[in-house]
């Protein structure tokens, strides 16, 4: 529950005022000049349409005009790697998760500093957002903001409750610690397997303990090591921490629990060579129980199917860590816009981040949206009740709650580019797939992987 | 010299050159020359910009040394060389080997040959994507249509077959011979059919059998054809990444990874493109001696199959 008290309330309205004030120049400033845009598509059909009316506001309010092409996530990676390295740049990127693009162009100096745009939210802007908006330039030797960050995304437990209440379990008895999470749902499968032959091969977790990846089973380590205290492992100054016997020893117990998952047989076993989008194709097809996956992606994919949308699909928020005391931290990122060097027209396009980044707009063009992704700045969430709303959705309470209320951490990759680096390897995977298939001890695949990643980060050196 | 040797040392000098010029010149003079000109400069800007322009661009991208070094240190690239390789010398000879046997079936001039036909090209009119994400999904060992079908029929789970090294290097090679065996067949099938069927009449006058019809008369005059089909396919099969990238996705661990798919991780997953360039470029010393021995067979094999 928020409770909100007066100083809360007028601390919160003159830091949306000052802010407002603040960016407000950016109308007066402009003239009338074209920027182009490239935006990835949206998940869900209405982001397009938010991102495309944030667009006609600005072009309203500022008499310039954006050029917009929207391309699909992948497509729009690949291009904008192209155009970094050829110079043939858009004025403007609009990347929901541009983890693998920022960190390698800002330290090759290929990005503009965007901090005249995101220092007067500053003091608004989640903590995560900040560490993951910021990196290091080799050239000019110092962090700076490269990322106007607009939107941030958590990864919540999705689940299909009307399985579990088949196998004879009450959602409401699921345990409140990481570990006892994924424990609760191994009964679910004996239950549901026992009871009717069409459940013959489900499985109770889509663990994404995959050596494929490109990204769910690094997010999935990179939680777990957080649930057992090794959440130092990479900290805001770029370094690695395997020499820390803390995070080692949550490296052993995280890699010696999730193998085991596997090896009992409660995962299956396809997980190993799993891409990003078969967990959500299995889940959708309810192939196995419980799925831990970012964003509300999941559900939204789902929406036009009422019954499993609002009566079978849940979602829940992280849990207390494996210490039972502690509230657990999602990891998140941020994404938003950054402007590469070369752009024809950046004075346009920190114009239009300048009008973007305004809480107003944000919030608005984020719930247009359906909330796949919520605000950058956590004040927005809490001064507008339709986030905790759950009268209408059932699932976005509990993902902003996760993502907003509850402690959140910067995920690792603007730290320091070798994460990135170590994470495209998928050496995590390899150490799971060490033990499961090469029946190596936990303690001794983890040493595998921590050399690697040693010699990784040993490349990279800031300074 | 006398002014007399002059005029005609000059004037031979001058006849010497002129037919080297015209010659130089195509044998064309005045407006025939501009036009030419004129014809030739839109193809050759075409070529500049669109093929001369991105090779140099790439050869210029993965020119450092400093790449190379970094390419030979990852412990993953002598084993991607490797499945490169097994994919390209497996997968292409497997494949034209077949092709060749199935122009012999599909050239029987009956109706349902022909309709077989039809349905036999699909997987090559399909597009890629799907087709090989269908394969993806086909192959899943708990939910796939294979082990399920294995389940029905003979109450038995089948493996997971891209969770191993060497059952998806196989899916990866078998998805790469379903998708382009139509094409390669349609083309030896026009191949076989240009095969004069005099020469077959006049072996059978003679005695020969099916088997020596074939030893003697298809394979010598379709060995051009099949060996130029070869060569090319590889050049082909050598930047393939379809296949590995959406069957197996180059796991389990990265294991079953192709230049192709390791050169495209390098560019777009770590956002380093010029590695990504300096490792298909890794694959020049056995692209360019594949597409020298091609065009000197196509040189050579002027007005034959």
């Amino acid at each position: 529950m928020i409770s909100m008290r007066r100083r809360s309330i007028i601390r919160g309205t003159v830091g949306v005022a000052a802010a407002s004030a603040l960016g407000r120049p950016f109308i007066a400033n402009a003239q009338a000049k074209t920027a182009t845009v490239w935006q990835n598509q949206g998940f869900v059909r209405q982001e397009d349409e938010a991102f495309r009316k944030t667009v006609a506001d600005y072009e309203k309010a500022s008499g310039n005009k954006i050029e917009l092409s929207v391309m699909p996530f992948m497509a729009l990676g690949q291009k904008a790697v192209s155009a970094l390295t050829s110079g043939d740049v858009p004025d403007l990127m609009f990347f929901d998760a541009p983890s693998y693009i920022l960190p390698q162009n800002a330290w090759n100096d290929k990005l503009v500093d965007v901090s005249d745009v995101v220092e007067p939210y500053r003091s608004q802007m989640s903590e995560s957002a900040l560490l993951n908006s910021t990196f290091y330039n080799s050239v000019t030797k110092k962090r700076s903001f490269y990322l106007v960050p607009i939107k941030q995304a958590a990864t919540p437990i999705h689940f299909w409750g009307d399985l579990v209440e088949k196998a004879g379990f009450k959602t409401s008895e699921m345990p409140n610690t990481w570990n006892g999470v994924w424990e609760f749902f191994k009964p679910v499968q004996t239950e549901l397997r026992k009871k009717d032959r069409q459940y013959r091969k489900i499985y109770a977790l889509g663990l994404q303990i995959t050596t494929v990846g490109p990204n769910d089973g690094n997010n999935l380590f990179a939680h777990f090591m957080i649930a057992n205290g090794g959440q130092d492992i990479v900290t805001p100054d770029g370094k690695l921490h395997t020499d820390d016997p803390k995070v080692r020893e949550a490296a052993i117990r995280s890699v010696e629990f999730m193998t085991g998952l596997y090896k009992d047989g409660f995962v299956p076993p396809e997980a190993l060579s799993w891409n990003d989008a078969d967990d959500n194709n299995a889940y959708h097809e309810k192939l196995f129980v419980m799925d831990f996956d970012g964003t509300l992606s999941p559900e939204l994919a789902w929406i036009s199917h009422e019954k499993e949308y609002y009566q079978e699909m849940r979602v829940a928020p992280l849990p207390l860590m494996n210490d039972g005391k502690t509230q657990m931290p999602c990891q998140v990122g941020a994404g938003g816009g950054f402007i590469p060097k070369g752009s024809k027209n950046v004075e346009v396009a920190k114009d239009f981040m300048k009008f973007f980044i305004q809480p107003k707009v944000m919030n608005e063009n984020l719930k247009s949206g359906l909330g796949r992704w919520f605000p950058s700045i956590p004040q927005v969430v809490k001064d507008d009740p339709w986030w905790l709303d759950d009268s209408k959705d059932p699932h976005r309470k509990p993902y902003i709650t996760e993502g907003v209320l509850q402690p959140t951490i910067a995920a690792y990759y603007g730290y320091n580019p070798a994460w990135g680096v170590a994470n495209a390897e998928q050496i995590w995977g390899q150490c799971h797939a060490n033990v499961i298939k090469n029946g190596m001890k936990p303690a001794d695949a983890v040493e595998i992987a921590f050399k690697r990643a040693e010699a990784i980060f040993a490349k990279v050196t800031f300074g | 010299m006398s002014g007399t040797q002059q005029t005609v040392a000059i004037g031979r000098g001058f006849a010497g050159s002129r037919p080297a010029r015209r010659a130089w010149l195509g044998g064309l003079h005045g407006a025939d020359y501009l036009w030419a000109i004129a014809f030739a400069l839109p193809y050759t800007a075409l070529f500049l910009f669109f093929v001369v322009y991105p090779i140099g661009f790439g050869l210029w991208m993965g020119s450092s040394p400093a790449l190379y070094t970094e390419l030979f240190s990852d412990p993953r690239y002598i084993a991607t060389v490797i499945n490169t390789l097994l994919y390209v010398v497996i997968g292409v000879n497997v494949k034209m080997f077949l092709a060749f046997m199935l122009s012999g079936f599909f050239i029987r001039k009956r109706w349902w040959s022909k309709a077989l036909l039809v349905v036999f090209i699909l997987p090559w009119a399909t597009p890629a994507l799907p087709a090989y994400m269908s394969i993806h999904w086909f192959l899943n060992g708990q939910w796939g249509m294979l082990n399920s079908a294995l389940w029905e029929v003979f109450g038995v789970d089948g493996p997971v077959y891209l969770n191993e090294h060497w059952t998806g290097l196989a899916a990866n090679i078998g998805a790469y011979i379903w998708k382009t065996l139509p094409f390669w067949t349609v083309i030896l099938l026009a191949g076989r059919m240009s095969v004069p069927q005099e020469l077959y009449e006049a072996a059978s006058v003679d005695g020969a059998s099916r088997l020596t019809r074939f030893a003697h008369v298809t394979v010598p005059l379709m060995a051009n054809l099949y060996l130029v089909c070869t060569l090319l396919d590889m050049v082909f099969a050598l930047g393939d990444f379809n296949s590995t990238f959406f069957v197996s996705g180059g796991g389990p661990a990265m294991s079953t990874e192709v230049l192709a798919t390791l050169g495209i991780r390098y560019a777009f997953t770590l956002a380093v493109p010029e590695l990504g360039v300096a490792t298909v470029m890794s694959a020049l010393p056995l692209l360019i001696p594949l597409v020298i021995m091609l065009m000197r067979r196509l040189r050579m094999s002027e007005g034959q199959l």
